[in-house]
């Protein structure tokens, strides 16, 4: 499966709230970054914690935030590691 | 909304106690509890998903006054109740 | 912790527990006594310190370092392996212009295989969650001030890749061999809490 994102891309998070176990900080939800690079493709931990069979395996990206864009201050950068389904095309 | 573990950002803790030992464990039974919780794990009665989740789940309450290893001793017992390993009254016995 | 008597119940608790997984069959304390010892031996902040030194050194090596961890790490006996997963390795450097800090806001993860378990700070809700925020600030605490320059990125890790931070080797180490190199390098340079 080809990876849906290049390093460069510019993607934004999904900004959900889910009920379960998710790797996705509720501060860098809803949020546009830059894509890195790519970590290798890792079971999602989403589906995992609930003991689900076959949790899908996806690609995860470092994606590199503006602390403007997080907290609206600041010129530092944060950079998380995000499973594919966690992000979206930014437009 | 969010669960309790999930801090990036609150503000509000306390200043950082940056000091530091070295000690990779403060008491033997915290060892233990780090010991118990990779055999659980390597023997598949769960996996770090569900560790990680039942940490999460703790009650707020109970998670924010635990110290790190005793939450990890609360997430380890919730897990193996709910996958019926042990019960209650032997946990507390 | 707080205080003698509820660290004396939660030892016996957890006693209780370690006795109905033995009974279970589930768990051999003999056997987890001697995993948790080669554990503590193997995965340690000298495997840090030493790459760093060696980096600092060897400019091959620093470039092997930064573009694939789990490869140069190997060069000197060393493997992510050995914990519950097989992680990534992702080291970062400092320079001029850039520093670098690790954190987990959602829970502590941490390079334990080449650090060793990790510090109570590092796995603080303090910690977590301001550093994020207000990385200068997390550092200062720390005693650590950066030039205004200095760019700050800070990894939360929060996936399967573990990162270390190769600090910047102080002017005043001219001539060290690498054994001075491994003394001069602190676990909170490694992180990034500390710039050395």
């Amino acid at each position: 499966m080809a990876d849906r994102f290049a390093p460069g891309a510019r993607v934004r998070t999904r900004a959900v709230d889910p009920a379960h176990h998710t790797r996705l900080p509720r501060y860098a939800r809803g949020q546009c970054g830059v894509v890195v690079e790519r970590e290798g493709r890792h079971p999602l931990p989403d589906a995992r914690a609930q003991s689900l069979p076959d949790a899908p395996v996806e690609t995860v990206y470092a994606v590199r935030f503006t602390a403007a864009d997080l907290w609206g201050r600041g010129n530092h950068s944060v950079v998380l590691d995000l499973w594919e389904s966690y992000l979206e095309e930014a437009t | 909304m969010a669960r309790i573990n999930d801090v990036g950002g609150m503000q509000g803790f306390a200043p950082i106690d940056t000091s530091d030992d070295g000690e990779p464990f403060h008491a033997d039974w915290e060892a233990r509890v780090f010991g118990l919780n990779s055999t659980l794990v390597r023997q598949g009665v769960y996996n770090l998903d569900e560790f990680r989740d039942a940490i999460e789940q703790l009650p707020p309450r109970l998670y924010l006054r635990s110290s790190y290893y005793e939450r990890w001793y609360h997430a380890i017992c919730a897990l193996l109740l709910r996958k019926g390993v042990v019960s209650a009254g032997e946990l507390d016995g | 912790m707080s205080g003698d008597h509820s660290d004396a119940e939660i030892s016996r608790r957890v006693r209780t527990l370690e006795t109905l997984l033995e009974e279970r069959g589930l768990v051999d304390g003999r056997v987890l006594d001697e995993a948790l010892d080669a554990y503590l031996k193997r995965a340690t902040p000298a495997n840090g310190k030493k790459l760093v030194a060696r980096a600092w050194l060897d400019e091959g090596f620093r470039t092997r370092l930064l573009a694939d961890g789990n490869a140069a790490i190997a060069e000197l006996g060393m493997s992510m392996g050995g914990g519950l997963q097989d992680q990534r390795l992702r080291v970062v450097a400092n320079d001029e212009k850039t520093h670098n800090v690790i954190v987990c806001t959602l829970c502590s993860c941490y390079p334990i295989a080449l650090l060793g378990p990790s510090p109570s700070w590092y796995k603080s809700e303090a910690y977590r969650s301001r550093v994020v925020r207000d990385p200068r600030g997390v550092l200062a605490e720390f005693g650590t001030d950066l030039d205004p320059g200095v760019e700050v990125t800070v990894w939360d890790s929060s996936a399967e890749t573990r990162y270390l931070v190769v600090p910047r080797r102080p002017e005043s180490t001219a001539g060290f061999s690498e054994e001075q190199l491994v003394d001069v390098v602190t676990r909170n340079g490694l992180i990034g809490t500390a710039l050395v």
